[in-house]
């Protein structure tokens, strides 16, 4: 597989959310805004190119039998380094990132790929599948936020699109937990459909 | 037996790079982070208190001995700074009031005329849900309401006020709203304001 291909993999044709249903709690939790979709998608994506750059870069020296406790070792130190400097000199990006960091030690994505590819692959492949997972990560959740906000909030990305009469009386439960999980099981199985017609037309 | 030790040190040699570098860099970073909490509610003080007066503002804290705690159930103390113009008299207070909302406690920074009424607020911290909870820190969606209320006007519609809670947060507007009123309350009757329990 080229570079290109290993990044690119990872936005449908690999989509952690969509077809490895890794990430589901994240998914679920922080999509009822595309803003927080985002800041998510972009906190997430650069723990994951890290964690699989040290992942790779060490993959002959960890023992295969310790691997996964020193996976979350790797993983839980990086996710912290990032919180505290991101606090101390970022601030203001912090406090509208700051909420997504803990979770992101959560994130089974990154347990994931640094499991299922970077301890198999080399330094490069192991950077674009992070970059290139991260992104499919992004997509999906910038999906599922979509229509939660539009739904449940009759905005997106904070601008109104529907007009103060749906605003005041929204779909609300787009936004609750349970509209969350009615919305996948919708965007799961459309994904499903488009992939049997694709097997279908191609046999 | 031999692989059992091998394998402990070898995990025992990543967790000591780890917690080294953890070190280091939280040594590092916690004044800073502590310097800039500190700014930040200094912001947040200077910010309520321009509605109550602009220009040059002075600060003092406040110590009360009869002022009574509300807060103590959840391990947080009220305090009270006075604020005075640059001629000496008196505008007003502000206090951080604290709440446990729905996954944080949730610090408000209120700012009181001499008249007990809300003139600004403003939220130094929360972590709530977000896209639910989380919108209390945009003063659109809730704050808004708070200016010109007192001790006794301020509570949810729920709860037989006026104020609107934010849709499908209703526990942290609850919070918000409720950890204020009670500081607006001690701050009565403890004389400091006029209301229920004080001087009139």
């Amino acid at each position: 597989m080229s570079a290109m291909q290993e990044l690119t993999k990872g936005f449908f044709k690999q989509n952690p959310v969509f077809k490895q249903a890794l990430g589901m709690c994240p998914f679920l939790a922080v999509t009822s805004s595309v803003e927080n979709a985002l800041g998510m998608g972009a906190a997430a994506t650069f723990v994951l190119v890290c964690s699989n750059f040290l992942v790779s870069l060490f993959r002959k020296a960890i023992p295969a039998k310790v691997r996964i406790p020193a996976y979350i070792v790797i993983i839980a130190t990086f996710v912290t380094l990032v919180d505290l400097l991101m606090n101390a000199y970022l601030p203001a990006l912090h406090s509208s990132l700051g909420i997504f960091i803990p979770l992101i030690v959560v994130n089974c994505i990154i347990l994931g790929r640094a499991e299922g590819f970077a301890n198999k692959n080399k330094v490069m492949a192991s950077i674009m599948d992070g970059i290139g997972m991260g992104i499919g990560f992004t997509i999906a959740m910038v999906i599922m936020a979509t229509f939660r906000e539009i739904l449940g909030n009759g905005s997106w990305l904070n601008i109104n699109l529907l007009g103060e009469a749906y605003e005041n009386q929204p779909l609300l439960i787009a936004i609750l937990a349970p509209g969350a999980f009615i919305l996948m099981g919708f965007i799961l199985g459309f994904f499903n459909i488009m992939e049997k017609r694709r097997k279908g037309g191609a046999k | 037996m031999g692989e059992i030790f091998k394998l402990g040190f070898i995990l025992m040699f990543i967790a000591v790079i780890a917690a080294a570098a953890l070190g280091y860099v939280n040594s590092m970073t916690e004044p800073i982070i502590a310097q800039q909490k500190e700014q930040a509610k200094l912001d947040a003080m200077i910010d309520v208190a321009t509605t109550l007066a602009s220009g040059q503002l002075t600060f003092d804290s406040l110590a009360v001995p009869e002022l009574e705690n509300p807060y103590a159930g959840i391990d947080q103390e009220l305090a009270v700074v006075s604020v005075t113009d640059s001629t000496g008299s008196e505008l007003g207070y502000l206090f951080v009031a604290y709440g446990r909302g729905y996954s944080s406690i949730i610090q408000t920074m209120v700012a009181i005329n001499t008249a007990g009424e809300i003139t600004g607020t403003t939220i130094l911290y929360q972590q709530e849900t977000p896209g639910l909870g989380a919108n209390v820190s945009k003063p659109e969606k809730f704050l808004y309401q708070f200016p010109g209320n007192n001790a006794t006007s301020l509570l949810l519609a729920k709860d037989g006020g006026t104020l609107d809670a934010i849709t499908g947060s209703t526990i942290t507007s609850r919070a918000v709203t409720d950890s204020v009123r009670e500081g607006l309350a001690a701050l009565a009757a403890c004389g400091l304001i006029p209301g229920e329990g004080g001087v009139q």
